[in-house]
């Protein structure tokens, strides 16, 4: 794994802007970078991202069936009571996911190490899947990476069989898609998704979080025109779904959704000591507990999470030798978990963060995304890799 | 067919041979087609087309009749074949086998008849072999696998859903009650409403 400067495209924004990237660059800051990219090889890629990230998917997929059938681990999981019969029936039923990013702390050598699952609303996918692919089309074209050069992706082509899968079986062969307002990155990533639905064959239509509306006597959550949404994907969390006003409703309604609602198990970074628990020493987890209540100031080489939390907020971590660093933000009301502390591979002044791309069962895919930080957030830059 | 028989024959290769937009990149062909840029006029951006059948890709005018006829025979050649309706939705679930029509067996065995089942045909099998770029439509062999692995202990997710809602507890029915009771009209503003630490939820 190294990471190499090289030109940019001239004429990228230009193009970013007509594929619909217009977040490229975010309250003035480059977003989307390509400067450099992150350079791997077949073997890192097969041998150590998506070798493990299957072997890991399956893990969690065993652990979910696991915690659905036990009261006691949804409870330590802080998983509201009456959702517990909708996670469960969801698994038992097998309700199909759509996708998930693992992040992976990985320098190229040695096992790569799972720092945290975004299983429930995993973003920089157009990126990934879309823009980072037509980067190396042209570089390869433009002469600026060899012409052999490679990278790991398939995710829209495995999204575009998932979708079709799906559709198949969805009534009208329609799939609601949802976001909140205000928000272009996240409108920008569902109109992604719209986009590859479409491809595969679905319908699919838009609606804001705060439009889904709800029908006295109903038997489904409602669109603007209260028509019945019977297949609704959401770019929200289950822990604040369930929270909400109509929360209680998810239960008692018929609306499939996507994520399924056992996504819930996985969205959730208690399902890190429950994997370590579980699979003790596993070479790609890292040491993971529960905080104990009033437990002390974290020790060097230790990392605390929210159990809910997102893009690394109110992450903490003191380094081996003692260096503290933290993301400010405001999740203060979850339990917390423990993580050993595993540096990402600096290079230069970034610290680089592998995101492994899974479509339903199968890993298909890398985005990387680098920080000067040592935690990653929404403002790491997003750099495109190659395998050479 | 194992999945290393299928792939063997291909060259090792770990991204997608082409992608399309069908709803943000209305920018791309224009693009592409009035040559503005040099640097991009390369980029294959597919017609996104798929389709369910022979006749309905004939009918799209995108394609010629015999590259439709030639991906669709390609692609039911790959489709997985049971002895049984059982055995097959066993894998794929309750009600998405077929018995081959007398075209498919044929295509797909070189043999009229048989008596066997197959999940019934996805259009993206037709669609993903053939693509359109900026130098003229062309076919591509696109090697499918399966999305999902079958997991045996699980149900069938769309009848499920009457089923999860007739276990609805006493409880959340008199939550729900309490939740709609005196509302006429409809209600929103049911989800979206919580705050997140950079106005977003993607992670």
């Amino acid at each position: 794994m190294l990471r190499v400067d090289i030109a940019e495209r001239p004429n990228w924004k230009t193009l970013a802007e007509e594929l619909g990237f217009h977040f490229h660059t975010i309250d003035g800051e480059p977003y989307w970078k390509e400067s450099a990219y992150y350079q791997f090889t077949l073997e890192q890629v097969e041998r150590d991202i998506e070798a493990p990230s299957e072997e890991l998917h399956e893990m969690c997929m065993q652990l979910v069936d696991k915690v659905c059938h036990s009261n006691a681990l949804l409870q330590r999981l802080a998983i509201p009571e009456f959702m517990w019969d909708t996670i469960f029936d969801s698994w038992r039923a097998g309700q199909p996911h759509l996708y998930g990013r693992m992040d992976f702390a990985y320098s190229g050598d040695g096992p790569a190490k799972l720092l945290e699952l975004n299983y429930d609303t995993p973003t920089s996918l157009y990126e990934a899947g879309l823009f980072q692919w037509v980067w190396l089309e042209q570089a390869i074209e433009q002469g600026l990476v060899p012409r052999h050069a490679d990278q790991f992706n398939s995710i829209q082509e495995k999204l575009m069989g998932a979708l079709a899968h799906i559709g198949q079986r969805l009534r009208d062969n329609t799939l609601h898609f949802s976001c909140i307002k205000n928000n272009a990155e996240e409108r920008a990533t569902v109109h992604y998704l719209q986009d590859i639905a479409v491809q595969a064959g679905l319908k699919a239509p838009f609606i804001h979080t705060e439009d889904i509306g709800v029908l006295q006597g109903g038997d489904y959550f409602v669109d603007l025109d209260d028509a019945p949404i019977h297949a609704l994907f959401k770019l929200y969390p289950w822990e604040e779904l369930a929270q909400e006003t109509f929360g209680q409703l998810i239960p008692r309604l018929n609306t499939h959704w996507f994520e399924p609602p056992w996504k819930a198990v996985l969205s959730n970074k208690g399902i890190l000591p429950l994997l370590w628990e579980e699979y003790p020493d596993h070479p790609n987890l890292l040491p993971a507990y529960f905080e104990k209540p009033g437990e002390k100031a974290l020790p060097p080489g230790w990392v605390r999470k929210p159990f809910f939390s997102r893009e690394g907020s109110n992450v903490e971590l003191t380094t081996n030798d003692g260096a503290f660093e933290s993301v400010a933000g405001p999740y203060v009301d979850s339990p917390w978990i423990r993580q050993a502390y595993h540096p990402m591979p600096r290079f230069g002044d970034f610290h680089a963060l592998v995101g492994s791309w899974m479509v339903g069962d199968r890993a298909c895919g890398m985005g990387i995304r680098e920080d000067v930080g040592r935690i990653t957030k929404d403002s790491s830059c997003f750099v495109p890799h190659a395998i050479v | 067919m194992t999945r290393d028989d299928q792939l063997s024959h291909l060259p090792h290769r770990k991204r997608s041979l082409r992608l399309s937009l069908a709803l943000m990149g209305a920018g791309a062909f224009t693009l592409t087609g009035c040559g503005q840029s040099e640097e991009v006029t390369d980029v294959s951006f597919d017609s996104p087309k798929s389709f369910q059948s022979v006749e309905e890709c004939v009918a799209a005018n995108v394609y010629t009749e015999s590259a439709c006829e030639e991906a669709y025979q390609a692609s039911i050649k790959e489709v997985p074949r049971f002895d049984s309706l059982e055995a097959c939705e066993a894998e794929h679930g309750e009600g998405a086998c077929v018995a081959p029509t007398e075209e498919q067996a044929q295509a797909a065995t070189g043999t009229s008849g048989g008596s066997w089942f197959m999940p019934a045909l996805m259009g993206y099998m037709v669609g993903n072999m053939m693509s359109r770029t900026s130098r003229g439509a062309t076919r591509q062999g696109l090697y499918q696998e399966p999305v999902y692995r079958n997991r045996q202990n699980q149900g069938n997710w769309n009848a499920a859903t009457n089923q999860a809602s007739q276990r609805v507890s006493q409880r959340q029915q008199t939550m729900r009650n309490v939740a709609t009771q005196n509302r006429q009209a409809t209600q929103r503003s049911g989800f979206g409403s919580r705050s997140s630490a950079r106005g977003g939820w993607g992670s």
